[in-house]
């Protein structure tokens, strides 16, 4: 049932698709950052490296590609909690040979970062990146053609009521989903939930950005009101192929939840939220959860060391569809 | 309409039990640490699997088709289906349209569905193989060479019960020739009839006596009781009181063989033709009940004759008797003869109970053949058939899906509605637990995903994404978006797909994709082509800038040539910005420069200082250009034949050089590289066609 497409090399700690799922970025341990790419006609049998190049300090945790409207990059996260921006261009001018280069950096003495996603809006290109301080920053793009160049839009911390006081925040982890819609007038939002010792930035809220007012805003909180505070291990956001409203997956320390999110807002701007499911089968943290391209399919990976397919039936009730368990 | 009933409900249902734990062999030598998944297109799901310092990334097909047909052939299924999937659609269409009504109930709306049954039939081999009238040799009596798959059979299955109208009147005989296609089939799960006729064929060259071998009898009264008359008929010719030697000592023997094989191959059967087998076939069912009634009379004739007596072959007599028994409809006999409850069934239909018609009370009869022959092992299209049987569509849909895969489910279910209102708005109805959609599109996306998933398929897929009304185009321009814009053929049929659904927000995405992607990977005029088609202004404007930018750096004819080409691109069909209408004229002015540089005429000079002069006087020519410009053109300011320049032309000019001299003292000024002395080589050419160009005038 399951084909293997590649060996990677010793030391590799994450690995990262693109766009189209033709090339492979991972990264090492090392810092290394390698690019694998499928041959043509697109066989996904065969790839081959065509970059290796130490590009951090330390190890690599995370990658992410940039959307492709904005060429071939990836965003390195390294374990100091550094972000850094790899593009593949060509050498010079009139060249076709390529090779990668840093384009810009982010995360200092302010603290690490820990997650970022890249969202399109209507004008640009944004980067959303949670810090280990609690804090949110949404950096924009300034030149489509060039990604050394960006504007830090908004910073804020993932709370509801920003008077709410409280302590220095220490967070583990965060994750970040933006609503995967395309183009269209919509506005761009994004999801975020943390993973910290401050309950009240953990629940996982969902910002969308008001244009009127050039500022972020809460437009939902994905919690009941008794889980506020749970620890947020993963956060993903159903693409919709056209269903009257959103499908958000929240995985906390009580196991996956899935939420409708309604499309209109009410009088206070918020979206109607209704839990539908509660699904538990990983027994402790969930690593990660990715919806497929139809948004009807939920693969999630644990603490168990399982990949588990999740699906709703007919009567719209969610359960556990398949589990692939690795065994040598 | 209780959809609690459909097997285990699933959305896209995986084949195999629901929740099934599927082991995943990584060959690592450690557990596994860490995990990470991605999906690809459609149903292809991609793990990275860390153990210790080794990693390895695999990908799994979450939601496959049958194992039983090789990737090959399902291929050719997937493409040969298209064609008559989209000429139903188109159908269906026309008639809603010309009905004015949502549902396509029209009287003849099954003929339509039924061509259709059929080239998907012919299309997954639909083939007859017992039924083909042409067995050569005697020791042949089944043919083995070709194997049906259980996906014909259902297929078939479904079309008899569902679609084929005109059928109805002789279902059973249409279920008798279905068993005799495709009992091979139910030998991988249990004995069956067929399994038993082929093995007693390998062994039939070493048998010297056949009569005495109670095989021969036992298979001769099983292939009897479902109907295989051919298969009788030949078997009986094989018995030993023909052969030449024996026939005059075994003269009554033979009579009693040949009268009963006469008997079983003047059978009365209530179907329109025989298709060159065996038996008597009535349309109209008054017909063939009085045949039936003679025939059984016959039977009964000869069952009480007194030359049974006088048979001294004990094993011909018990045999022969045994047969007039299976026509006489005895259940015991019946039971005896048939391996599994199908064959017991269709049995029933022959002999038990012929003058059934339509789908009447065929359940209990089922089930009433599932206590006589329990079922130790399951095959899958039994499942299936009980579904039929009990009239549920929902689990005809799920035994389907579940067993067959989304191939079937998807093309099937246009069978499933054919003459059912019920079934009909139960499949078509919209969904808010499937997110607004009915069965029908679920089923459909789920199949287009399959297709998406493979890079030989997934061309087929946006003419079953189309079909549907709902979330049909969602799913599309996912798809599209995740095709690699990398390759051009890629690329081009890409954007085929969408101009051909008029998805233009998504071709516009992928060619500015495109156009990023070849901008920043060197190709620039390829960049800039795909830009322009995308129609993108702001990566547009930025590449106008840079060009503007690189233009000022150096005005050498090198350079010029090396983004002449660009401004031609960039210009040629969109609404020019501020900066490019700079760069077209400028273009224009060194293009006649060019001219005038190695010739003496007049007139080019002329029209090169018009181009100058239009460019001086338009405001979006940046001022660092002003004095390059100037510089370039100080062969038309000297030009020796007369003053070029009118005396308010070089006013102009001289005012520029001031506004210059003037804007020296900002911060933001950038010193042209240019020879020292041109600032003052300019000043001299202007005023000297100032004095010229006052005394002209």
């Amino acid at each position: 049932m399951a084909k293997e497409l590649l060996s990677l090399e010793d030391g590799t700690t994450c690995t990262s698709w693109n766009y189209s799922g033709s090339r492979l970025a991972a990264g090492s341990a090392d810092g290394t950052l390698s690019i694998f790419d499928s041959r043509h006609p697109p066989s996904s049998s065969s790839l081959r490296t065509t970059f290796k190049s130490r590009v951090v300090e330390g190890n690599i945790v995370k990658i992410v590609w940039v959307p492709p409207e904005y060429g071939d990059a990836v965003a390195c996260i390294s374990a100091d909690g550094i972000v850094s921006l790899w593009e593949e261009v060509a050498i010079a001018e009139d060249s076709q040979s390529l090779q990668w280069k840093i384009c810009k950096s982010f995360g200092n003495s302010s603290g690490k970062v820990l997650d970022v996603q890249f969202g399109i809006s209507s004008t640009s290109l944004k980067m959303v990146a949670a810090y280990s301080d609690g804090n949110v920053r949404v950096f924009e793009l300034l030149d489509p053609l060039e990604l050394r160049n960006w504007q830090l839009q908004a910073e804020f911390q993932n709370v509801i009521e920003s008077v709410s006081e409280f302590g220095k925040a220490s967070c583990l982890s965060a994750s970040i989903s933006w609503n995967p819609q395309k183009g269209g007038s919509q506005e761009s939002c994004f999801l975020i939930g943390f993973n910290s010792n401050t309950p009240e930035l953990n629940s996982s809220k969902v910002w969308e950005f008001d244009r009127a007012h050039q500022r972020w805003l809460p437009v939902a909180e994905l919690a009941m009101p008794e889980d506020k505070g749970d620890l947020v291990y993963a956060v993903a956001w159903a693409p919709n192929i056209g269903r009257p409203y959103e499908i958000i997956a929240v995985a906390t320390q009580k196991g996956i939840a899935i939420w409708h999110l309604g499309l209109n807002p009410d009088h206070d701007g918020r979206l109607p939220i209704e839990r539908v499911a509660l699904l538990s089968g990983h027994e402790g943290m969930v690593w990660q959860m990715e919806w497929d391209m139809s948004g009807m399919t939920l693969a999630t990976t644990g603490h168990d060391g399982m990949v588990r397919l999740w699906q709703s039936n007919l009567n719209g009730v969610w359960h556990q569809q398949a589990a692939f368990e690795p065994t040598s | 309409m209780a959809s609690d009933t459909v097997g285990n409900g699933s959305l896209v249902p995986f084949t195999g039990d629901s929740a099934a734990v599927y082991p995943l062999h990584h060959g690592l030598p450690l557990p596994i640490s860490r995990l990470s998944i991605s999906w690809s297109r459609g149903n292809t799901l991609r793990l990275s699997l860390f153990a210790g310092a080794a990693a390895k990334v695999v990908e799994v097909k979450v939601n496959s088709e049958d194992s039983e047909i090789p990737d090959a052939h399902w291929r050719r299924i997937a493409y040969g289906s298209v064609a008559p999937f989209a000429l139903l659609q188109s159908q269906r269409s026309s008639i809603s349209s010309l009905l004015k009504t949502p549902s396509p109930y029209h009287s003849d709306w099954w003929e339509h569905v039924l061509q259709y049954s059929k080239e998907i039939g012919t299309l997954l081999g639909g083939s007859k193989l017992t039924n083909s009238p042409i067995i050569e040799g005697p020791n042949i009596l089944v043919k083995t060479d070709e194997m049906p798959t259980c996906l014909q059979a259902a297929w078939e299955l479904i079309e008899i019960f569902y679609v084929d109208k005109q059928s109805q009147a002789w279902l059973p005989e249409r279920l008798v020739d279905w068993l005799a296609d495709y009992d091979s089939l139910f030998t991988s799960t249990h004995e069956t009839i067929h399994g038993k006729l082929v093995d007693f064929q390998k062994e039939l060259g070493n048998i010297q006596v056949i009569e005495d071998d109670p095989r021969y009898w036992d298979l001769l009264s099983s292939a009897l009781s479902v109907g295989w008359l051919d298969v009788v008929v030949r078997m009986l010719r094989l018995h030993g009181s023909y052969q030449l030697d024996q026939l005059s000592n075994r003269e009554l023997e033979n009579g009693l063989v040949e009268a009963v094989a006469v008997l079983i191959s003047k059978m009365p059967r209530l179907r329109p033709e025989s298709d060159g087998k065996l038996g008597d076939c009535y349309k109209s069912k008054p017909d063939f009940i009085k045949a039936w009634e003679k025939w059984r009379s016959q039977i009964t004739k000869l069952d009480h004759s007194p030359f049974w007596i006088q048979c001294d072959n004990q094993q011909t007599h018990e045999g022969l008797r045994n047969l007039l028994q299976i026509m006489l409809g005895n259940i015991e006999s019946l039971c005896l003869a048939t391996c599994y409850w199908i064959e017991l069934y269709i049995s029933h239909f022959l002999y038990i109970r012929p003058f059934t018609m339509g789908i009447e009370s065929m359940y209990n009869l089922a089930e009433k053949c599932i206590q006589l022959k329990p079922q130790s092992s399951i095959h899958r299209l039994t499942g299936l058939m009980i579904g039929i049987l009990e009239e549920n569509t929902e689990v005809v849909l799920a035994e389907c899906s579940r067993e067959f895969g989304p191939w079937l489910v998807a093309h099937a279910i246009e069978l499933l509605t054919t003459g059912s209102e019920q079934s009909e708005i139960l499949l078509h109805e919209d969904r808010y637990n499937l997110g607004g959609i009915s069965i029908v599109e679920l089923h459909r996306l789920a199949y287009a995903q399959i297709l998406s998933s493979h890079a030989l398929t997934w061309q087929i897929a946006p003419i079953y994404l189309t079909s549907c009304m709902k979330q049909g185009m969602g799913l599309l321009e996912n798809l599209l978006y995740r095709q690699s814009v990398q390759h051009n053929d890629v690329l081009l049929k890409n954007i085929e797909i969408c101009r051909l659904y008029e998805l233009d927000h998504i071709s516009s995405n992928i060619m500015k994709i495109a156009g990023v992607y070849h901008w920043k990977h060197g190709h620039k005029g390829a960049g800039v082509f795909w830009l322009q088609q995308a129609q993108d202004r702001s990566c547009l404007d930025r590449i106008a800038q840079q060009l503007f930018d690189s233009v000022g750096k150096s005005i050498s004819d090198e350079s010029f040539k090396k983004w002449e080409g660009m401004i031609e691109l960039l210009g040629s069909e969109s609404n020019p910005a501020g900066g490019l209408e700079f760069l077209h004229k400028y273009r224009d002015f060194k293009k006649s420069l060019k001219k005038v540089s190695g010739g003496k005429s007049t007139d080019a000079a002329r029209q090169a200082v018009g181009s100058l002069i239009l460019l001086m006087k338009n405001p979006s020519t940046p001022q660092r250009f002003w004095l390059p410009l100037l510089h370039d053109s100080l062969k038309l300011l000297n030009w020796q034949d007369c003053p070029l320049l009118s005396v308010s032309e070089t006013n102009l000019l001289l005012n520029k050089l001031q506004e210059l001299s003037l804007a020296k003292l900002c911060a933001h000024y950038t010193e042209p590289s240019l020879p020292p002395n041109a600032l003052s080589s300019i000043r001299l050419a202007l005023a000297t066609n100032l004095g010229r160009a006052i005394l002209d005038e």
